[in-house]
Order: C-alpha cells, then structure tokens, then sequence
C-alpha cells in the first residue's frame, strides 16, 4: 500500500486554528451572565408576592371558600376569570411557535423562544386555578378517570372533564414544543459553559451535536408538533369557552363563544408578549435581533384580533336583541348600564377602542406607545372574562335571584401572586436558557451570508 | 483508516462536498451544522425521517384509547339519561381528539429522542464548540493512499481547513 504524500499529511497534522465565537451567542447568551442587583430584586418581590399567595390560599383551605366573595347566584369568580385569562395569554406562544412555523413566517424566530416560555409558563399559572377553585382540593383527584373504590367514572359528557384533558394536553404539549426548540440552544450554552452549569447543560442538551441525522429528525419533530399544536390551540380556549357556552345561563349560552374565546386569546396573548419583550429588548440591549419590525407585526396581530373582539362583542349584542329573548336582552342590557356598567366600558375601551389608534403607522412603530397599549389590553381582556363571567351569572333569569359579587381581599392576594408566579418563572428562564432561539436566528444569519458571498463573486 | 474532518462556511458548499465524496464512494460519517440546513441534511440522507412514523402510531394510539376508553367507561356504569345512549360519540370527539394530540406529541418527542440518538453522552472526537458557532463540518473516512487527493478535492470545493482526526 502506497503511504500518503508526505507532505499533504505533514499538512493535516498542524493544529487547527480556534476561530472567534459567533455574535449571535455571545449576545443572547450574555443575557444569562451575571445577575444585576434589579433582576435580584424583582425576583425577590416575585418570590414575595408567591409566599403571600401561598398563605392566602391555604387560610382558604382551612377556612373554606366563604372567603372568597361569592354571593348568590354568582360561584364563578375571580379564580375562574384568572384561569381563563392566563390560559389565553399562552394561545399566542403556540400560535408564533406552531402556526407562523408552519406558514414559515420568518420573523417570528426573534420572538418565539421569548413567546414559547410565555406559553409555558402562562399554562403552569392557569392550571393552579380549577384547583384553587375547586376548595376541596383534597378531592381534586375526582377529575381523573382511574378505576377506583367509588366505582365510578368521570361524566365524559361535561364540559369541565373536556377541560381537564385540553388543558392538560397542552401543557403536554407545550412543554414538550419549548424543550425541542431549546435542545441545540442548550448544545450552544454546552459548549461555552464551565462548572456546574456545563453539566446541567450537558444532561439536558442530550448530547446534541448537530449532525445531520439530529437536525433531519429535528425538522421533521418541530413540524410534526406544529402541525399538532395548531389545531390544539384552537381546540384548548374552544373547550374552555364551552365550560360556559354549554349552559344556559344568559349571556353564555352563545355558538360565537369558540372562535370569539380563541381570537380573544390571541389578541391578549400577543398583548402579553409585547409587555414582556419590550423591556427584555431593552434592557439586555436586543435590538440587533429583536427589531422595530417585530413589534410592528406583532402590532398588526393586535389590530387585527382587536377586529375580530369588536365583531363578537357587536354580534353578543346584536343576537341578543335579534333572538328577542328576553333574558337575553335584560342580561346584555345589565352590563353595559347595570351595576357593572364600568366593567364593560373598560372592557370595550381597551380592547376594541384604543387599539384602532394602530392603523397610524406612526403609533404602530412607536415602542413605548405600544407597550401602554399592550398594557391596557391585558387589564381590558382581565376586564373581558370579568364582564363574561360575573355579569352573566349575577343577572340570571328570575330578578328574585340576582346578586352582586364583589372580588374578596383573598381572591386579589391570589390573583395578584398569580402574576408573581408568572414573573418568578420568567426571571428565571432569562438567567438559565437563551431568550432567543439562537440557532433558528442563525439560519437566517447564515443565509445572508451566503447570500452576500454571491454577490461579491 | 484514516479520518478527515473538514470545515466549510457556507451550507451549501458543505452540502456540495458531501455529495461528490459520496458520489466518488467515500464514506461520509458525520456532518455537524450550526442550524438547521436541509441540503446538508438530504446530502448525508436522502430518505425522509422516521419521526414521522412516530407521530403516525402515536396518534393512532391517542384516538384509539381516547374512544375505547370513554366507551368502555361509559358502559361500565351505566346511567340513563333522558333516554340518551350511555356512549354517545359527539361529546366523546373531544377527548378522542385531545388524547391524539397527546399521545401524538409524546411519541413524536421520543421519535425525536431514538432517532436523532439523543441522550446525555460524551461527544464525538470530531464535534467541538466551532460548529456551535458558525462553521459546518464534515468528517470523511479515506484509504490512506486517498489522503491528499481528497484534502485537495476538499480544498477545491471551498474547505477552508482540512485535518487529519487522532484515531
């Protein structure tokens, strides 16, 4: 056998030169170094704000839910507006995440990562809250179907066992969805790491290495979960419309209930992501992969679902006093003039009102502008479920029977936890995993560059 | 045998380089990549990824168990209810469909796991931090005799380093 050239061999042997690190990890991934004496502090008034939560709600389970303000007839309160609130807010995760992957929406892979740890994170809070609702959450277990002592079966037919599996379901599947997309992202924290955190990564970056044979499975998983997760979402926030349009009650019972919860959802949803994004971008200094352009699309999602509130609220309105029920009439009458009038109006200025001011483009590519407004959006779709729930239920059929709630002091103290928690996860995330989804970010990267190759050549 | 790692920039003249050594009947082993690229992918392998075989069985599975159980449950114990059928398909639809979606996504996560060989490991000798930044590699195994012909074949497709791997 004839050795190689000497030469070429002698070649191959030098050492290879180690090049400089991408930009791209070293910006997204500097977000996770250190930790600021503001980050501390938030992350303590989150913490704070949970332990508050914690005592509120176990004085609730010593004590009963008389603590909560429930009045006859209304047993739906606040627990529920918050449950419906916070699972809307993850609807716009899964639709950057699944829907806009699957109409290969570039754009969306500066905010997905962002937006897919809200969804996470938003599901995680929601789901608490059937079970703070519930009181006694020693039988909380009653919910699953297990062959059991009591010999019974769950009731397949009911709306609230429907909402046991969507909801679970989806966090399933978000869950699942947030660690594929962070798979080569941790790969990229792997390799710079040291210590301790290299080992964390390590065991959680499964050995990625970036083969071909990982990223062909890799595609075919994240679309895979696309195409399962679009469907879901829209599925979920139907589900949880049907916990109210399956009754009777005025002002539920309404077939508009599943598309008006899901475009709700979203437009709330896009709102949160806004508020958070925006002071993400700012202080760790993103603007070179989260742009103006971003926000500007995201901006049109608003306006556009903003439409889509609008014509259900007017087509609520509209039936009601085309079916000519009565109940019906009385019931939407009572919220825009009864004793929760004001609720409604914030309701309607919030979400259908003042997001039209986005069809100026100036307001449009104005950051702080959009973050008020994102802001008020989230307090009008708090507001939305608060109208939904409290005014249909305190205004039922016989006037013998109405009542009025008014939120406790413990409810708010939950509600007002609830957030923490929300917070408290999402400082977290900023610290250990890279907000952007590096190695989508760099497709696009890689691909300028090879097209400005070409034009040189 | 002897291994070569070489280092491109550009996806496609990674791609391009493993298409003419496997064209010229060179073994390929291993490709790394920054981001996902199909063409470096479907030049390593052709054939479509077994994921999706996962994701099939994983759904079937969901709205099999999803129907039988809600059925079977449902007869179990039995309550009559305005005459209605103990197991009515319409609401059982949602829970079907749920439970596909659920068990489709789990198993597409293990297609994922078993396919891609994903598991806490050590490292390939050939991977290193580069192709985590922006460069793409491609480790080629050659008869000793075929050493320097690739090197400059590799070299002419745009490699911009090729070296020899420690066996």
């Amino acid at each position: 056998m004839t050795p190689p050239p000497a030469t070429a061999v002698v070649d191959l042997m030098r050492p290879t030169s180690v090049p400089e690190d991408s930009q791209i990890n070293t910006d997204v991934m500097s977000v996770t170094k250190g930790v600021s004496w503001q980050w501390g502090l938030l992350l303590t008034l989150a913490v704070i704000g949970v332990i508050q939560a914690v005592f509120s709600y176990a004085y609730q389970v010593y004590e009963g839910l008389g603590l909560a303000g429930y009045q006859a007839p209304v047993f739906w309160a606040v627990y529920i507006i918050n449950f419906v609130f916070w699972i809307g807010i993850g609807h716009a995760g899964t639709l950057i995440s699944a829907i806009l992957y699957l109409f290969r929406a570039k754009w969306r892979n500066a905010i997905n990562r962002g937006a897919e740890a809200m969804t996470v994170f938003a599901v995680l809070t929601a789901s608490l809250f059937p079970l703070i609702h519930v009181g006694r959450i020693w039988k909380a277990y009653f919910l699953i179907p297990y062959p059991n002592q009591r010999a019974l079966w769950v009731n397949f037919k009911s709306p609230l066992l429907w909402d046991v599996f969507a909801i679970n379901t989806y966090m399933m599947i978000s869950i699942i969805f947030f660690y594929v997309g962070l798979i080569p992202d941790i790969a990229i924290a792997r390799d710079r790491a040291t210590g301790f955190k290299k080992l964390a990564y390590t065991v959680l970056s499964l050995g990625w290495q970036g083969t071909g044979r990982q990223w062909k499975a890799h595609n075919r998983t994240v679309l895979h979960l696309a195409g399962l997760a679009t469907p879901l979402v829209l599925s979920v926030h139907s589900v949880v419309s049907w916990d109210f349009a399956m009754s009777i009650v005025p002002g539920w019972h309404a077939t508009i209930f599943a598309p008006y919860f899901v475009a709700g959802a979203i437009f709330g949803g896009f709102a949160m992501v806004l508020v958070v994004m925006i002071p993400v971008r700012r202080i760790f200094r993103l603007e070179a992969y989260i742009t103006d352009y971003h926000f500007e699309n995201m901006s049109r999602f608003i306006l556009f679902t903003s439409l889509i509130c609008g014509y259900a609220y007017a087509a609520e309105y509209f039936i009601a006093w085309y079916s000519g029920v009565e109940f019906e009439q009385t019931s939407f009458w009572l919220r825009a003039f009864g004793p929760y009038w004001i609720s409604t109006w914030i309701m309607i200025s919030c979400n259908v009102i003042f997001p039209q001011l986005l069809w100026i483009k100036r307001f449009r590519t104005k950051v702080p502008f959009i973050f008020v407004l994102a802001v008020l959006i989230n307090i009008g779709m708090w507001f939305e479920r608060y109208v939904i729930i409290i005014t249909s239920l305190s205004r039922d059929f016989i006037p013998g029977a109405w009542g009025l709630y008014i939120p406790s002091i413990w409810e708010l103290s939950i509600l007002v936890g609830s957030f923490c928690w929300f917070s408290m996860f999402f400082l977290l995330f900023l610290k250990f995993l890279p907000i952007i989804a590096i190695a989508e970010m760099k497709e696009l990267i890689i691909h300028d560059k090879a097209h400005a190759r070409q034009e040189v050549q | 045998m002897p291994t070569l790692l070489s280092i491109f920039d550009l996806p496609d003249d990674a791609a391009t380089a493993i298409t003419k050594l496997r064209g010229r009947g060179f073994d390929v082993l291993e490709s790394y990549s920054p981001a996902p690229f199909e063409q470096i992918d479907e030049a390593m392998d052709e054939r479509p990824s077994k994921v999706r075989i996962f994701t099939l069985v994983g759904g079937l599975t969901g709205v099999v168990t999803g129907f039988l159980m809600q059925i079977w449950m449902s007869w179990e114990w039995p309550i009559k209810v305005a005459g209605k059928a103990y197991a009515s398909i319409p609401p059982y639809v949602i829970i079907g469909f749920e439970l596909t979606i659920l068990l489709g996504g789990i198993l597409t996560l293990l297609g994922l796991l078993f396919v891609g060989r994903l598991y806490p490991r050590r490292l390939d000798a050939a991977y290193s931090a580069r192709f985590s930044a922006e460069e793409f590699g491609v480790v080629v195994k050659v008869g000793e005799r075929d050493v320097g012909e690739v090197d400059s074949l590799l070299r002419s497709l745009s490699a911009k380093e090729v070296s020899l791997l420690d066996e």
